[in-house]
């Protein structure tokens, strides 16, 4: 387990993160959400040791004792890499530099770029490879040591989609065994991979759960629309204040009744029966569902990629 | 381990950098090529006129010209160990041969006068008779002049012992230290191209250190269990295999040119590796200070054109001392360590002195490259490598 406890970090008169105080559990999947600038990179810069925090302290429990450069794997956003060796021997080299014995290093290095299809690619030299395959070389780098815990800055970004899904299936087999923490501005990234998810911004934690409950709990909530085939104002008048009645957010339209609550689904034969009751007949039902933007809005009110 | 890695991942980059390599390795052997060129086409040769106005004298029913025989004998001196520098032209018009030393066509002009054989026959039956029957004409500011007068002084005398069959009153006994006898211009200047090969070596260890921190593979290194004096140490061993290589390609260069050299060829490479360490040291903070090779190619002249031109490295360079430590002097210069370094090399490849002799230098290198060393690495840590 990772202890973050009263974290902050300052440049001068910027504070970049603000009192951060989170666990981040072995095993689990763990998203940074925010927006560029948020203080998600100088977060992950101090678990990492690259930055020492100006207060507050990262433990790390249950590691055996493991030093912090044997524990952690980082993979930066930008992809970072000897542009005149090949895959191969850039891999050998880092291992080395983690005192790992040649023998091991070779075969971790062959199995690692087989993992991430690049195995046909171990003697090229980095500088020739594909802007997908360069990002697989930055996780390889990240891995060599074979890490507990994998740091994975923006790992999607930039990729093609066939990287995109390798890189995908990378990361959910390998936080089979291990601990990975990713951060991302990317909601759709960071709802499929992640088991939990903090959203920072201006250095902050503004929320911390698992992707379902933050859309669950947080915002205006799902967006649930009814056409209807009869438009009688009378019934449609009796439908909204059914439904109203429940805390639910009613809109009427003309032909149509848009209704938001969080986790609607749970509602909707609740809502098809006050329908019926009004005499309204739904023709068409659309649903679309409270997503991590929606709930980064509603806690910053702003748009995230602004 | 760590250390074995650095160095083979370093050797390797190194070697496909081929452009930068090539151009460092180049260098020092192009260096000594244009110096070849330039020594071969101004050889030091000093042009003297003489105009022989001896009207000679009859002998036995013989006409004697004792100023013909003297030209002659100037025409004849081929010294074995010194190279003779005087270019001997007889004219018979003395307002032209003097008009010739006023417009410097020659250095300096030697007029015999009409009296020389008599003079000189005379000599031969009375020892009391001073002969004074050659006259020196030239610019006396002129170094041409003084060096031309002091070889034809002792030509001239030389000529009348012989003819007077007379003997020296001193003898004197000329040693040449080392290979400084028959050493040309182009030996005197091969110790200082050796050197400026090494100084070459700035742009490509800058380069070397400073590119860890351009394509911000400096960050997986600190993540990494590397230390600052691993990665230091590694990449400055690669470097200094390159100064190696680079001062025997020059060495090589300048032998097949004709370089004359007497000193032990071992102590040279002590010297050039000793030398190429310290410019690697002074490389550091060169990197330390830069964050891409484009700054180092701009920042790094600076220090190239101060090493180059006022160590003694592309020319002989004299500076007044500071003060002395156990009688070596210590001037503004010498803290560059290529002085000392080619103030050792002169005295190995030409003076054909031993390593005591160069103690000294050896020193002030040792002590130099520590401080180099030493500041680079604290601000190339400090800047680089320190986890903020």
């Amino acid at each position: 387990m990772i202890k973050i406890e009263g974290l902050k970090k300052r440049f001068g008169e910027l504070t970049a993160v603000d009192d951060l105080n989170f666990d981040i559990s072995r095993n689990e999947i763990f998203g940074l959400l925010g927006p560029n600038g948020a203080g998600k990179t100088t977060t992950i810069s101090m678990i990492c040791g690259l930055l020492s925090p100006s207060e507050g302290q990262i433990i790390f429990e249950e590691y055996d004792g493991k030093d912090r450069k044997s524990l952690i794997g980082y993979c930066p956003q930008e992809n970072i890499y000897y542009p005149r060796l090949t895959c191969i021997e850039q891999l050998l080299f880092i291992g080395h530099l983690y005192g790992l014995s040649s023998k091991y290093v070779r075969s971790r290095a062959e199995e690692i770029l087989d993992l991430l299809g690049l195995k046909g690619k171990s003697s090229v030299l980095a500088s020739n490879l594909s802007g997908g395959m360069k990002r697989r070389l930055n996780i390889c780098l990240a891995i060599i040591h074979d890490p507990e815990i994998l740091i994975l800055d923006e790992p999607e970004a930039g990729l093609d989609p066939q990287s995109r899904i390798m890189v995908r299936d990378f990361i959910k087999a390998f936080a089979s065994k291990k601990t990975i923490v990713l951060t991302t501005h990317n909601m759709d990234e960071a709802d499929r991979m992640a088991d939990r998810v903090a959203i920072i911004d201006h250095g902050k934690l503004l929320m911390l759960n698992t992707p379902q409950k933050l859309k669950n709990t947080v915002g205006e909530g799902d967006i649930l629309e009814l056409v209807l085939e009869n438009s009688n104002e009378t019934a449609i008048n009796q439908f909204s204040g059914m439904v109203s009645s429940l805390s639910m957010n009613v809109k009427i339209r003309s032909g149509s009744v848009l209704i938001k609550y969080p986790n609607i689904l749970e509602n909707l034969p609740a809502i098809k029966n006050m329908a019926e009751k009004a005499g309204l007949t739904v023709s068409e039902i659309k649903l679309r569902e409270n997503t991590l933007e929606d709930v980064f809005i509603h806690l910053t009110g702003r748009n995230l990629r602004q | 381990m760590r250390i074995l890695s650095v160095i083979c991942k370093s050797l390797k980059e190194q070697l496909r950098s081929y452009w930068v390599l090539l151009l460092s390795l180049s260098m020092g052997p192009f260096f000594i090529f244009v110096y070849f060129l330039i020594m071969e086409t101004s050889e030091l040769k000093y042009t003297l006129m003489i105009v022989n106005n001896d009207k000679g004298l009859l002998a036995d029913g013989y006409t004697i010209n004792y100023g013909d025989s003297l030209i002659s004998f100037f025409n004849s001196i081929k010294n074995d160990t010194i190279a003779f520098p005087l270019i001997v032209h007889q004219s018979d018009d003395s307002i032209a041969a003097l008009g010739a030393v006023k417009n410097k066509k020659a250095d300096a002009l030697i007029v015999i006068n009409d009296s020389f054989s008599q003079t000189l026959q005379r000599k031969k039956t009375d020892d009391t008779v001073a002969v004074s029957g050659v006259e020196f004409i030239g610019d006396l500011t002129s170094t041409g002049y003084l060096v031309s007068a002091v070889w034809a002084n002792e030509i001239v005398n030389e000529y009348a012992l012989l003819v007077t069959n007379s003997k020296r009153i001193i003898g004197v006994k000329e040693t040449a230290l080392g290979t400084s006898a028959t050493a040309g211009g182009f030996d005197m200047i091969v110790p200082g191209i050796l050197i400026v090969s090494l100084i070459m070596l700035m742009f490509t260890s800058s380069i070397a250190f400073v590119s860890e921190v351009e394509n911000k593979t400096i960050m997986r290194l600190k993540l990494s269990k590397l230390t600052a004096v691993e990665f230091l140490s590694g990449i400055s061993f690669v470097q200094l295999l390159v100064g190696i290589a680079s001062v025997l390609l020059t060495l090589l260069t300048a032998i097949l040119l004709g370089f004359n050299y007497s000193g032990s060829l071992t102590i040279m490479i002590i010297i050039a590796g000793m030398t190429s360490f310290s410019i690697i040291s002074f490389s550091l903070i060169i990197a330390a200070v830069v964050k891409s090779a484009n700054e180092v190619l701009v920042v790094g002249n600076f220090p190239m054109f101060l090493f180059m031109f006022f160590t003694g490295a592309a020319f002989p360079l004299h500076s007044d001392p500071l003060f002395s430590i156990a009688g070596y002097p210590i001037n503004i210069l010498g803290l560059m360590t290529p002085t000392h370094a080619i103030s050792a090399l002169n005295k190995t490849l030409i003076m054909d002195m031993d390593f005591q002799s160069i103690i000294p230098e050896v020193i002030s290198i040792l002590v130099l490259t520590i401080i180099y060393f030493l500041i680079g690495g604290i601000i190339f840590k400090r800047h680089h490598l320190k986890l903020s």
